[in-house]
């Protein structure tokens, strides 16, 4: 689809002398014009061309106004905006270079520089798209809406308006755009790229791929392309699969390569699930803008709760994925230091992305709900998000972790049993919420030594402090007197200066009703007695002679 | 599962003092169940899960009484448990009646909207009230309902969901560009899109390179090499730079030699032979190497048979000659020639 290379009028000034001979010879390459370069968009080949002749004076006509073109086009903009500076400075210097300023500012992300420059400009439709998109930079609604009406039905100021829906997260306008262009003229195959991030960014990877496949068939090298294609592979497989296709993207490129570099390296660092983040994120926070939320999403995955606050906490939210990881974070960082305000926030960001039109069906937008349901202590509405998308979570430790407490909260002890022990996590498994929830679903599903060896296993501790509470209370609700009985004794033992005689007395006297009642072993009283005897309280004295009365009759030894 | 296990709560709240008297111990506390009582009842909650709800919000509630009694001394339990069952209808002071009247009590709790908190499995004394113990033994027991365990109150934590890492995929062309000098269409961003292409020439190799081609040398002080940085991991880089230069040497002509006397150039020297002569020497034979001649008569001899001027020294002579021996060995046209 390249187009046929026009060389009828040579684009070198000074022609220079060429041998007869070197026409003669075909294997010998001639100087090649600027031209070539250009078709081949080989924009640093033509830089070098276009200075080698200034340096040997013999100048191309308007070279720096093309040293400024390929520059531009090479993406170095900061080379560019020097030479349209320089030539600026020139009195005799043609007004729309300031427009060229002005759009090389802009993509150094100099805006205000960029509106001073344009300014400068005679009208024309490219000062008018560029003031369109400032006007969108700066959230200046009014003349935005001023310059669109400015915008002509021809095809660039078309594109222009495409790429402002695009990047109000109004996809399906710019495919409208984009599809009615390509009616009109079916050449314009850089226009299938644009359709395909726009699938892209709706989620349908698929057909974002078939469409991407058409313009990577005449043109298989194209940055941009394979980029998106290794995206697609990342959301339709896996980091591995997405990782292979920038490979082939770097194998295919030349070493003096720039362009992209960075969009290249960040994606790396996204699909090595976040391998080299610190390295490579920081110094692209404000280039590639998803590097503060990935560099975010480290930082949480690390557990650096305050970290991840501090890169967003100044982030003015506007596109899902910003609104759920603020959410997110502020979920996090409310739990860590106890603030109601962060998880208001949180809440708020969970209700708004998951009660959003195009989100509320996504795996996502669900999970938001749940979030916010489970902030608000709602567990049987979190459980109703949950269920509509743990098919994709089976092993997901964090999933089931919220899954299990929403379902123990609500009672349903023996799922959430089952559930608790999927998770693998030794960090959940770690924590105090996981160990007392799970001990209580042992307890209620009769599995009181379970609940016990957790307890043994922690070391000592206010938190094994509160399970021996939780024990002792929790078997005597279920009549397990047995654990209930040494968990008090336990208590006693640590915390001398509480009275905990009553419930040590109620489940002493309770194993001892269990075993009239062959529930339990009889063996089991020779462990009261001493249990007891623990106790300094008047009353053990009264209950241990009952109990060898008892004994005496029934002929069960009490050491 | 939601039906037997209301069915069995009911029948377990009978006879369970410590539950219900932890109702109403205080009565904010019960205020506060009412008033907590409808959060649950969102639009999106089920009929069948209500109940379960409540149950988890009264469970809840509770927590604060049940601190509350396990806190004071076993005789003020009793005390406030007296003073509440005075309260209810039917209520007696007497301790020992207690299990018996309680059948009345529950009926009236059930009444009161209160579905029970007693999880399928709890203690239930009415079990053991039939064993045949003497009443000393049944005077312990009593032991057991007078302590009223405590409902602790677990703490929820919300792990958030962690998005994954999120790929860039760039913006899309916004035909902010700078047009060609020339006015000429490049149809960047419509026919292709507006990136460069993946192979960029070297800028270092091809200034050497125009440089050599148009022999202007020394006009472009050699700009700057670039160095590798880490030449072990990035062989890519370094294979790449020795083999743009080795084409470069390839392409040079052979170290080029300043003849002393004017010399032909190699073209005029391959034009080809007049007829007459080509014709002659397709019949004659050019003269052999064993021809029985000295080395430099021999070399003089073959210079004039193609037109190279021998000045005094041969060297440079005999330098032209082999240039335009390597001219023909190299020349795809005459290798192709010579195959047919």
């Amino acid at each position: 689809m390249l187009r046929i290379l026009s060389r009828v009028k040579p684009a070198v000034g000074g022609e220079t002398p060429v041998s007869l001979s070197e026409k003669k010879k075909k294997n010998k390459t001639k100087v090649p014009r600027l031209e070539e370069y250009l078709q081949q968009r080989d924009y640093l080949g033509a830089l070098t061309l276009l200075e080698f002749q200034r340096s040997i004076g013999e100048k191309e006509e308007h070279a720096d106004l093309w040293i400024g073109y390929c520059a531009f086009h090479l993406g170095d903009y900061k080379r560019a905006m020097e030479e349209y500076k320089s030539l600026t400075i020139n009195p005799e210097c043609p007004a729309e270079v300031w427009v060229y300023l002005a759009c090389a500012l802009f993509f150094l992300g100099l805006y205000k520089e960029a509106e001073d420059a344009a300014s400068k400009a005679p009208m024309s439709p490219l000062q008018n798209r560029l003031l369109f998109h400032l006007a969108h930079k700066f959230n200046d609604e009014k003349r935005l809406m001023g310059f669109h009406q400015n915008l002509e039905d021809v095809t660039e100021d078309q594109l222009s308006l495409a790429s402002i829906h695009y990047m109000r997260s109004h996809y399906q306008e710019a495919i409208d755009i984009y599809k009615r262009l390509l009616l009109q003229n079916r050449d314009f195959l850089a226009l299938k790229v644009y359709v395909a991030l726009c699938y892209y960014k709706l989620d349908y990877y698929d057909v974002s791929q078939e469409v991407l496949a058409v313009y990577l068939q005449s043109i298989p090298d194209s940055t941009i392309a394979l980029n998106l294609k290794a995206c697609n592979h990342f959301r339709l497989y896996n980091g591995k699969a997405a990782e292979a296709e920038l490979k082939n993207l770097i194998d295919i490129s030349s070493c003096s390569f720039e362009f992209a570099k960075e969009l290249i390296r960040h994606n790396l660092v996204v699909f090595r699930g976040g391998e080299g983040a610190l390295q490579v994120l920081p110094p692209l926070i404000d280039v590639i803008p998803e590097a503060r939320l990935n560099l975010v999403i480290y930082y949480l995955r690390q557990d650096d709760v305050q970290e991840a606050y501090n890169l967003i906490q100044d982030l003015m939210p506007t596109t899902p994925q910003e609104y759920i990881l603020k959410g997110v974070v502020n979920a996090a960082l409310g739990q860590e230091i106890g603030s109601r305000d962060h998880l208001k926030i949180a809440q708020q960001f969970f209700q708004l992305v998951g009660g959003s039109a195009s989100e509320c069906d996504t795996i996502p937008g669900r999970q938001c709900m749940a979030s916010c349901f489970f902030l608000l202590r709602q567990f049987e509405d979190v459980l109703i998000y949950l269920n509509s998308v743990k098919g994709y979570f089976y092993n997901d430790d964090t999933f089931n972790f919220n899954y299990a407490q929403a379902k123990a909260a609500l009672g349903n002890y023996k799922e959430a049993e089952e559930v608790f022990l999927l998770i693998q996590s030794e960090k959940i498994k770690n924590d105090y919420i996981y160990l007392s929830w799970l001990a209580r679903c042992y307890i209620m599903n009769q599995k009181c030594q379970l609940a016990w060896e957790l307890y043994l296993k922690m070391g000592t501790s206010s938190d094994s402090f509160s399970l021996l509470q939780l024990i002792a209370n929790d078997c005597y609700k279920m009549g397990q007197f047995y654990y209930a009985a040494k968990a008090f004794d336990a208590l006693e033992k640590l915390d001398p200066e509480s009275n905990y005689w009553e419930g040590k007395r109620g489940a002493c006297v309770g194993i001892f009703q269990l075993i009239l009642a062959n529930k339990e072993s009889k063996e089991t009283l020779k462990e009261v007695v001493p249990l007891l005897r623990n106790s300094g309280n008047p009353q053990v004295e009264y209950i241990i002679r009952a109990l060898r009365k008892w004994a005496k009759d029934n002929r069960v030894l009490l050491s | 599962m939601e039906r037997p296990d209301r069915g069995k709560s009911s029948r377990l709240l009978k006879n369970q003092p410590y539950d219900e008297s932890l109702e109403v111990t205080d009565p904010e506390e019960v205020a506060s169940v009412y008033s907590r009582g409808p959060v649950p009842t969102t639009g999106l909650c089920d009929g069948l899960q209500l109940p379960l709800s409540c149950q988890s919000e009264s469970r809840r509630s509770r927590a604060g009484p049940g601190l509350m009694s396990a806190n004071s001394s076993s005789d003020e339990f009793e005390d406030d448990h007296k003073l509440q069952k005075a309260d209810q209808p039917g209520g007696s002071p007497d301790e020992e009646d207690e299990e018996d009247e309680e059948d009345s009590d529950e009926d009236t709790d059930d009444d009161d909207d209160e579905p029970g908190p007693a999880p399928e499995g709890a203690y239930d004394p009415a079990e053991y009230s039939s064993l045949p113990v003497s009443t000393e033994v049944k005077e312990l027991f009593q032991y057991i309902t007078r302590y009223t365990p405590q409902t602790i109150d677990l703490d929820h934590s919300l792990k958030p969901f962690i998005p994954d890492f999120i790929p860039a995929v760039g913006d899309i062309d916004a035909f902010l560009k700078v047009p060609r000098p020339d006015g000429k269409g490049d149809g960047l961003g419509l026919l292709v899109l507006d990136e460069p292409s993946v192979k960029q020439s070297d800028p270092t190799v091809l200034s050497l390179w125009l440089s050599e081609e148009t022999k202007q040398h020394g006009a472009t002080e050699l700009k700057k090499v670039a160095s590798v940085v880490s030449p072990q991991s990035n062989p890519r880089a370094v294979d790449s730079w020795v083999d743009s230069i080795s084409a470069l040497h390839r392409s040079k002509p052979p170290a080029s030699v300043q003849y002393g006397r004017p010399m032909p150039d190699i073209d005029s020297l391959m034009q080809e032979w007049p007829a007459e002569l080509e014709e002659l020497l397709g019949r004659l034979q050019l003269p052999p190497a064993r021809l029985d001649c000295s080395l430099t008569q021999y070399a003089d001899l073959i210079c004039s048979l193609l037109d190279i001027p021998v000045y005094g020294s041969r060297i440079q002579s005999l330098h032209l000659l082999f240039s335009l021996y390597l001219e023909f060995r190299d020349s795809q046209h005459f290798t192709r020639r010579a195959h047919t």
